[in-house]
């Protein structure tokens, strides 16, 4: 058991490590210099520098060293929370991220808890109701909220509940209200790509032999769904958090975009575009951090919850791999 | 008789390939009797033979120009003269969705072809060779999962630079992982099937059982995951095209329609709903095939 | 919310058509709205944040949007009077120009002081100017004031109220200049901290009737009313402290969501960098609340080619070709609306010595399509026009989306030229001026004098050295130099007026620019605030605002 632990651990690092250093190369292989980039953040043309103005503003940023010293520098700075100065505000990224990485985490638990609930309700009645008719109707409503763009979907929130409604505000990040129409945008794609493992989960446990002996024995329908099935089923479900987590993170990009918030995501997305790549390792470092620690939560709950994972000679096995995605994530 | 005619035998012994051919072609008519019968399934696959059909031969559905500007006739409401309104410049939105297809249509393909290449093939090496390469690809899997997609994409498009193609690139690495593991997982369950123990006990080689048992029989549930991610993949593109990354003007992908229009949002609205519903519906469509298809082979 | 209020609709108007009389002045403030209460806080959205420098210190930024903010929390030694052009007392009470032009004597108002309590005195002055000085330095040239200070020198302490500018050369737009926000007096202990610092705030404080109170690039700037000001410019009905106590700018993205905004009354003044489209001015003015635009003095929305050799403008003759196939007029009305003025000159209507030139910038296909046909560009099966091989497109790179860029298109399209709108990254858009990899590029500045389009035409002063030197030919740039020069070293208004009545001649005659817009400021206002103003510059002036 330790050694599987350890090992998952460990593995965990390797993927961050992994993703750090791949990011890393993207932007060091983008075919802008670092230098002009510099120079255009400062407002100065390169052609009006003389040669030794050019050396000593490399030699500020550290662009006159060679990739592998950057890398080395970075990644060196990175493991004790240092990122560096941001190219284009001359900011510290670890403070730019500070300030900004509150109302993310509000905006992501929200929408994430928000998803859970909607998601887990939407699929328990898609199973449960009888009349088929609403039970092919909840069953297919995941599908349709995945079909939608996540932009044209805060839009028209935009659109109805501000403009037309005047019920929460359209942009900015103060107050709950504020937080509402972010966190539908964020949960309708979230709950409903959750809403479609956790139905298909529900299906296949439901003709389990042992859901047949359970209803043989005259337990309610109800009793039977709730004890056995909700239970048994829920527990594939939990591999795709890491996903839920990593669509709730995903979303931010655009929906702070839409709704004008301060946050991480605009600021990834920002730095994305003017090649601000410190901020961009940052973020994604980040990013990645979470979604492997979630994974790594799962993976080390999920054996002590499901009882036919067998502890045999010390051994554990890993879950299986999430579920494919389904539904409009990227 | 010696071994190898034994081997041969045996190999023969198992599922030929016109066998199967034979049972899978009887099996596929069965399904398509059954599929026809499903209204919903029926309605969707004509909504996206029409969508194809439509953006190869768009003149069948429209005689107006999608490009030449008319001030005059700006910001039409949707009507039997213009299906879907005019947008800014006076110019026929519904010409202008369906001369947009291709483009969208295009990318998703390339987005798809790349998913499929590459995920097919991380995912047939994972599985098949199994042990110590299996274990290393699958954290590439993970470190390619740990990465937000739309960073990602947006790190990719950056580095390629704005148009069709670089969105198509980025969307496409964004659903590699996917496609490895679906495909990882099918490999690993067919190669514990009886016959192709047996065809490999009869001595034939990796390169042969994988190309003549693996793939043909992992097929199905990639192929449904493909359908599916077609719609993932243009919801992505249209997003990428949002942020404004997509092809350039006056050429128009569905994302860039959707988008242009969010600026005439309270006055014009028809100018991204329409658009928008039109991708959607696509969307759904694809999405409700898919799990049809999924049904059936249960 | 779509409650049609006649009143207030007729009102609008009303001010539009006298906008439309006066080619755009300012429309002043509206004090018939009963009687001014203090207190509460203004929102106003702006358009999102510069994506390449982020900057708030008056001195360096050239965002249009953050000079206005500069406006509200930095006192200047003059003020500009927007009906007249007049340069009216400020923070000096009077001044004096020595004969030669070379010495601006300053006599400083009493009791001024930075939010900080320290005075606002001669030696405060004096070592801005210094500070001002460094920085062009510091920042080899790129700090937006520069361009203000052309031949200042130094300045010299006479007594605590009196300091002297000097100046090595004359210029005749310089006590102007000394009423821009660029030039506003700020505590000179901001100058300690390197340029970049000062950037993001830090240490800049000023005189004015708010205080920044922070900037966070990207989303908002918040002011807050400075407590026991009393020496607003005589331009100001409020000359004391400011009625509002916050004020609260944001960045927002998409237009129709600022728009949104003020119509369901989020927000206070919706402020858009290119001027609502008509949609949106019927939306706003249905919902109550009013537009008010004023043009920008300064350099219209202008084209600029790249007249390298290899490239398909250095041809004279596309370029003029190029000129007759934009219909600038349909551009305006299609974009704006159709009561929005149509470009005239290089420069927008409101700059002094401005001459309008309409009668050469017409729209004539036919003349583009006969001069194309003798220079040898024959027309494809595609519709484009090709010579030797080689089709006729010009590329026009742009990070921004360029306003009613699809229909400059069109028009090309329609003479036989393909014109290729591309879209840059952020981090193309710092180089492709330098590397030269477009065909055409637009820009404009905004200043009330008409020698700010040097610092886009001139090489010897422009801010961009690479675009400047390939807008036209060196022989043409040798006689824009000329005119420049006769227009700003004289102190004789005549020779000043004629120099730059030829100078938008000769960049018309030779297709060195190619006006696209004039550039009206515009601004939603909520029906619940009032005293709106714009400053000389277009900018938001907030002395006389306050809220219902």
């Amino acid at each position: 058991m330790t050694r599987y632990v350890a090992g998952r651990i460990a593995q965990a690092l390797v993927v961050l490590w992994a993703a750090y250093t791949l990011t890393f190369a993207i932007l060091y292989l983008l075919p802008s210099d670092p230098m002009q980039l510099q120079l255009a953040a400062a407002g100065v043309q390169e052609d009006s520098l003389t040669p030794d103005q050019v050396a000593a503003m490399k030699a500020e940023f550290g662009l006159d060293q060679s990739i592998w010293t950057q890398y080395w520098h970075h990644l060196g700075g990175a493991l004790h929370g240092d990122f560096g100065i941001s190219l284009t505000q001359r900011v510290p990224v670890t403070e730019m991220i500070g300030e900004r990485i509150g109302p993310t985490l509000v905006l992501s638990a929200s929408a994430a808890i928000v998803a859970l609930v909607a998601g887990s309700a939407l699929a328990y009645l898609a199973t449960f109701v009888r009349w088929s008719l609403l039970r092919i109707l909840f069953s297919r409503l995941p599908a349709v909220g995945a079909s939608f763009p996540q932009f044209f979907v805060a839009l028209f929130l935009i659109q109805f509940f501000s403009f037309q409604l005047g019920w929460f505000p359209a942009t900015g990040s103060e107050g709950a209200s504020s937080l509402v129409m972010p966190v539908i945008t964020i949960s309708v794609l979230a709950s409903s790509v959750l809403a479609q493992v956790l139905i298909k989960s529900f299906d296949e446990t439901l003709r389990q032999p042992y859901i047949t002996t359970a209803r043989a024995k005259g337990l309610s329908r109800s009793a039977v769904h709730l004890r056995h099935a909700f239970r048994n089923a829920a527990l594939p479900a939990m591999t795709i958090l890491g996903v839920i987590v990593g669509v709730t993170v995903t979303s931010s990009i655009v929906v702070e975009t839409v709704f004008t918030r301060e946050g991480v995501g605009r600021l990834a997305q920002e730095a994305v575009l003017s090649q601000d790549v410190p901020v961009v390792l940052a973020v994604v470092t980040i990013a990645a951090s979470v979604f492997v620690l979630v994974n790594l939560i799962v993976d080390l709950i999920y054996p002590l919850l499901d009882p036919r994972i067998s502890h045999t000679r010390g051994k554990v096995r890993a879950p299986a791999p999430a579920p494919a995605l389904e539904g409009g994530t990227l | 008789m010696t071994t190898t005619e034994v081997a041969e035998r045996i190999e023969v012994d198992a599922p030929v390939p016109e066998q199967e051919a034979g049972g899978r072609s009887a099996n596929l008519t069965a399904n398509l009797i059954q599929l026809v019968r499903k209204p919903g399934f029926l309605l969707a696959a004509l909504y996206v033979v029409f969508v194809l059909v439509s953006a190869f031969w768009p003149r069948l559905f429209t005689s107006r120009d999608p490009y030449g500007t008319d001030p005059k006739s700006a910001m039409l409401s949707p009507s039997i003269d213009h299906l879907f309104g005019t947008d800014v410049y006076g110019r026929d939105l519904w010409s202008r969705v369906l001369y947009g297809s291709p483009l969208t249509i295009k990318a998703t393909l390339i987005a798809l072809g790349i998913a499929l290449v590459a995920g097919l093939t991380l995912g047939v090496v994972s599985g098949f060779f199994a042990g110590v390469t299996d274990a290393i690809l699958m954290r590439v899997v993970d470190v390619l999962l740990a990465i937000p997609g739309l960073l990602l994409a947006l790190a990719i498009v950056t580095a390629l630079g704005y148009g069709t193609i670089p969105v198509a690139v980025a969307v496409g690495v964004g659903i590699v992982p996917g496609f490895a593991r679906t495909t990882r997982a099918e490999v690993l369950r067919v190669r514990t099937l009886p016959y192709v123990e047996a065809a490999r006990a009869g001595g034939a080689s990796w390169g042969r059982v994988l190309v003549r048992h693996i793939l043909p029989n992992s097929w199905g549930p990639v192929a449904v995951l493909a359908v599916l991610d077609a719609g993932v993949a243009i919801i992505a593109i249209a997003s990428l095209s949002f942020l404004g990354f997509g092809a350039a003007p006056p050429a128009a992908e569905w994302g860039t329609l959707i988008a242009d229009g969010r600026n005439y949002l309270v006055t014009s609205w028809w100018l991204s709903l329409m658009p928008g519903l039109f991708v959607a519906l696509l969307v759904l469509s694809l999405n409700h095939i898919s799990k049809t298809l999924q049904e059936l082979s249960r | 919310m779509r409650i049609f209020r006649p009143i207030t609709a007729a009102l609008s108007a009303a001010a539009l058509l006298a906008l439309a009389a006066c080619g755009g002045g300012s429309s002043g403030s509206d004090e018939a709205s009963g009687t001014p209460k203090s207190g509460g806080t203004l929102k106003v959205s702006f358009w999102p944040d510069n994506a390449n420098f982020s900057c708030v210190d008056p001195f360096q930024v050239y965002w249009i949007e953050h000079r206005t903010i500069a406006r509200n929390f930095a006192d200047s030694l003059t003020d500009q009077d927007p009906e007249t052009g007049k340069i009216v007392p400020w923070l000096a009470e009077k001044w004096e120009v020595s004969a030669d032009g070379l010495a601006y004597t300053f006599h400083l108002k009493d009791g001024v002081t930075f939010s900080n309590g320290t005075p606002v005195d001669a030696q405060a002055v004096a070592d801005d100017v210094a500070g001002w000085i460094a920085t062009v330095k510091a920042t080899n040239g790129a700090a937006y004031g520069a361009s203000y200070i052309q031949g200042l020198s130094g300045a010299k302490v006479v007594d605590p109220k009196t300091v002297v500018l000097q100046l090595t050369k004359p210029n005749s737009s310089f006590l102007q200049a000394t009423s821009t926000t660029n030039l506003a007096i700020t505590d000179p202990a901001e100058f300690q901290l390197t340029p970049a610092q000062r950037c993001l705030g830090k240490g800049v404080i000023g005189s004015g009737l708010f205080v920044l109170d922070h900037y966070t690039p990207k989303v908002e700037t918040v002011l807050t009313k400075r407590a026991g000001y009393n020496w607003g410019s005589e331009l100001s009905t409020n000359r004391a402290e400011a009625r509002l106590d916050k004020v609260i700018f944001n960045y927002v993205a998409e237009d129709s969501v600022r728009t949104g905004n003020l119509v369901s009354g989020a927000i206070d003044i919706a402020w858009p960098r290119n001027p609502f489209t008509p949609q949106d001015q019927k939306l706003i003015e249905k919902s109550g609340d009013t537009i008010q635009k004023r043009a920008l003095p300064g350099v219209a929305y202008t084209l600029f080619a790249n007249t390298t050799a290899g490239h398909p403008l250095s041809d004279p003759q596309v370029r003029k070709a190029f000129y007759k196939a934009i219909d600038v007029k349909t551009y305006s009305s299609t974009i704006f609306g159709a009561d929005y003025p149509v470009v005239q000159s290089v420069f927008n209507s409101t700059t002094p010595y401005f001459k309008s030139e309409s009668a050469k910038i017409t729209f004539d296909p036919a003349a583009a399509k006969q001069i194309l046909d003798a220079a040898g560009w024959t027309v494809g099966a595609d519709g484009y026009r090709a010579k030797d091989g080689k089709v006729l497109s010009i590329d026009y790179p742009s990070a921004l989306p360029i306003p009613g860029g699809e229909l400059l298109q069109s028009q090309a399209k329609d003479v036989g030229i393909k014109l290729d709108l591309r879209p840059l990254t952020t981090a193309q858009s710092a180089t492709y001026l330098t590397e030269g990899s477009y065909d055409l590029t637009s820009t404009y500045f905004t200043r009330a004098d008409p020698g700010a389009l040097q610092f886009i035409i001139n090489p010897d002063v422009a801010n961009s050295k690479a675009l400047a030197q390939r807008v036209a030919s060196p022989a043409e740039t040798t006689q824009i130099q000329a005119l420049f020069a006769k227009a700003i070293q004289t102190t004789d208004e005549k020779q000043a007026a004629q120099a730059y009545a030829d100078l938008q001649d000769y960049l018309i005659d030779n297709a060195i620019t190619f006006p696209l817009f004039e550039r009206l400021q515009n601004a939603g206002i909520s029906d619940k605030v009032h005293g709106f103003a714009f400053t000389s510059e277009s900018f938001l002036k907030l002395n006389d605002v306050w809220k219902q």
